[in-house]
Order: structure tokens, then sequence, then C-alpha cells
């Protein structure tokens, strides 16, 4: 019934149904552009399932990626969730990691540990960031009671309390957008690891850089969300040209991606206008707790299991995204009409 | 002298990742040729310069993946400014 749909692939030399390319593109433009990642965890998969040609996979993703983080850096950048200064330093430093990681990743295959030490890291990553921000979204609460009970202990008695201890090697960097000022060293220090880490797993790194800039930076999570998509926009572009040189990019299936995901990271963008902080946070720990998961399977040689668990959660984490978006703006409608 | 031995941990830190980086191995290329017998039009065109010339074709791919990426941006956000979902400056709250 779908064959309608099948286009010619020149570069693949086959037929592929466009309908699910967009359909794949617009599930992970949405991903992406709420939580801010290029979203290679969960193109790659997914297209493994559909039968496309792995030799042209990741290139083909990269290429789209590139395109959709034009549409949802601009738009993000005009909600004022890019922190320029910022990205630059995590594109400098990312990059650098990432080579130390690829580097590390050729000694570790050269003694033959390369593939259990990569995909134990990748899980110990993943399920041990997801219940990190987890736990930090259900104590919320309580530590916000905490902080101000101090905070009313310490009006009464007369005194302050002491600013939390960092580490303030100069120079100092201070980022207007983010209304932080931090050690260049530590700026750097956390994306030269964050690259490490994704040079290391072989993995885009959005999904460590967005956390890392909340927790170890101290951004504002719609602002780690905007900065990182800044990031992506330039590895993805770096991705796209080098995997085309290796000729990997099966360039109609990449346009037809791009379609939809350029659709999907404008409901993205516009959903984390409607979606609080640590609500971003929250969604964004069960979808790479979900990533854990299917990488568990892939271990178990569970390929097909482990791409599907990746893609339904794609998928309803979207409509989760969707509705949100729906709820916020008819909120907002009910708001205006109750102004006038 | 704190000063410059602050200015030595500064050099010694950014010298260590780029003797690291310039050691860097580099991956290997796709080798292939597309039967061009049954192609017209646009696939014609992408698949002889893929053909002929892979820094060309990777050229035109960054391009149009660019150019397309921001005809869209801008084309979708008049649709989404009709339906009332205009973005602008917008509080941080967590």
């Amino acid at each position: 019934m779908f064959d309608i749909f099948n286009v010619y692939m020149p570069i693949a030399e086959m037929q592929f149904n466009a309908l699910i390319l967009v359909a794949i593109g617009f599930a992970v433009g949405v991903l992406g552009g709420f939580f801010g990642v290029g979203g290679a965890w969960v193109v790659t998969p997914a297209l493994n399932i559909f039968g496309f040609p792995m030799a042209y996979a990741i290139g083909t993703d990269l290429a789209h990626i590139f395109g959709k983080s034009i549409v949802a850096t601009a738009k993000h950048r005009k909600m004022g969730n890019v922190d320029v200064k910022l990205g630059i330093i995590s594109i400098i430093g990312s990059v650098i990691g990432l080579e130390i990681g690829a580097q590390n990743v050729m000694w570790l295959t050269r003694i033959g540990l390369a593939g259990p030490v990569v995909r134990y890291t990748y899980m110990f990553l993943l399920f041990g960031l997801g219940f990190y921000m987890l736990y930090d979204y259900f104590t919320k609460d309580k530590k916000a009671t905490a902080q101000a009970a101090k905070m009313a202990a310490a009006a009464r008695e007369g005194t302050t309390i002491a600013p939390r201890k960092a580490w303030n090697l100069p120079p100092m960097i201070h980022f207007p957008a983010s209304g932080i000022t931090i050690s260049f060293w530590t700026v750097t220090g956390v994306f030269l690891f964050t690259g490490w880490l994704s040079g290391f797993l072989g993995v885009g790194g959005g999904f460590i850089r967005m956390p890392a800039l909340i927790y170890l930076i101290g951004c504002p999570t719609a602002i780690a969300v905007g900065t990182d998509l800044f990031a992506v926009l330039f590895a993805g572009a770096y991705g796209c040209f080098t995997y085309g040189i290796k000729g990997r990019v099966e360039i109609i299936a990449a346009v037809l991606m791009l379609i939809g995901a350029s659709i999907g990271a404008q409901i993205g963008v516009t959903a984390v206008k409607y979606i609080r902080g640590y609500g971003i946070r929250l969604l964004f720990a069960i979808m790479i707790i979900f990533a854990g998961i299917s990488v568990v399977l892939k271990q178990f040689e569970a390929t097909t299991a482990a791409g599907w668990v990746v893609m339904v959660a794609a998928m309803a984490m979207c409509a989760v995204i969707i509705a949100g978006l729906w709820r916020g703006f008819k909120k907002e409608q009910a708001e205006k009409a109750g102004h006038f | 002298m704190k000063r410059i031995v602050v200015i030595i941990f500064n050099f010694c830190l950014l010298t260590m990742p780029a003797l690291a980086w310039a050691a860097a191995e580099k991956a290997e290329a796709l080798e292939k040729k597309i039967n061009l017998g049954n192609l017209s039009g646009i696939n014609y065109f992408f698949a002889k310069w893929y053909n002929e010339n892979m820094w060309v074709y990777a050229i035109i791919v960054t391009i149009l993946m660019g150019v397309m990426g921001g005809i869209i941006a801008f084309v979708t956000d008049i649709f989404l400014k009709m339906a009332g979902l205009d973005v602008s400056k917008m509080e941080h709250h967590e």
C-alpha cells in the first residue's frame, strides 16, 4: 500500500520509502529541538530496522542533522537560548577531546579490549546520567525547601550563607547570556571531557554535553539546550562534509529526512517555551534510560529489539512533547483571553 | 611570580591535548562507482559528481543541507506565526 511513496536513491542505488524517512526525520527533529541533541542514537537503529543500507546511515544522518540544527538553533537564538561564547568554547574543547577519545579507542582496539570497554562505559554513562537526573528531579522540592530554611536562618542570625566553593584558576570568563562567571579551565576541562567521551563512545555527544552544561557549568536548562544545538550544528556540518568526501551520504534520503526534521525541530523548540527546565530534564532522563536499555539489548545480540525499543521510546516521547506544547499553548491562549 | 606560574600552567594545559590531536589517524573512503545508465535529472546530477569528484559532491551535499535548512526554517516560521505559535525571547524558569 505504501509502495507509492517509494523513491529511488541514486547513491545507494535502491528504492526506499520516502514516508519512513520523513517520519524518522520528524521524530528526531522534535527530540533534537527539545533536548538540544543531534539524535543519531535514534536515527541509526531506526534506519537499520527499515533496511536502509548501513554504509550510508551515519553520513546521511549527519547531513540531515546539519540542516535540522540550523532550523533549531535559529529558533533557539530568537528565544535567547543560545550562548554563542560558551558554544564556541564547547566546539573547540569537544573537537580536541573527541580526537583524544578516538585515539584511546584505537589503542584499546590494538589490545583487543575496545568492544566490551566501550559498551560498558556507554551503559554506565546512560544509566548513571538517567538515574542521577531522575533523582535530581524528584528531590528538587526537598532541596529548595532546605535552601530556603538555610537562608531564613541566616537572615534571623544576621549572617550570610557562604557561596559554594569553585575552582577559580585565572583566566575567569563571564558568559552574559547564561549569567555565569567561571574559570576558563573549568569550562575547557568539562568540554574536553565530554568531547573525549563522545570520541571514545563513537557518538555525537549532544546527549552528554546538554547535562554537562546544566550540572557542571551551571547553565539554565533552556540555554543548555540552545547552546548544545549550536555546537551540534558545527559538528553536523563537519560530519556532513567529511562523510560526503568518503562517499557515505545518500543525498536524496538526507533531503527527505531534513524535510521531516525541520518541521519537527520547529515543534520541539517551541515546546521548550511551554515546558519548564525540570520538565525537560525529567523527559531527557527517561529517554536516555531507554537508550541504555537498547544498548543492553545490543550487548545480548538482540539488535532488532534494541532498535525497536529506542524507536518506540522516541515516538512516545514525541507524543509527550507535542501534548505538552499543545497544553501550554491552550493555557497561554486562555490567559490572553482572560486579560481582554 | 604567581602570574608566571599561572601562565606556565595554562600553556601546559593547552599543549597536551594539541599534541594528541595532531597524532590522530584518518578514516578511509568508500570505493564505489554508480551506474549512470538509467539515471536522469537531479539523480544523474548527484551521481555524476559522486563518480567524478567526491570533494565537489561533499560541497554540494553540505551547501544543499545548509540552504534547505535555512529555507525550511523561514517558511515553517511563517506558518507557525499564522497558527499563533510565535516565539520571542523567553524567561528562563527551572
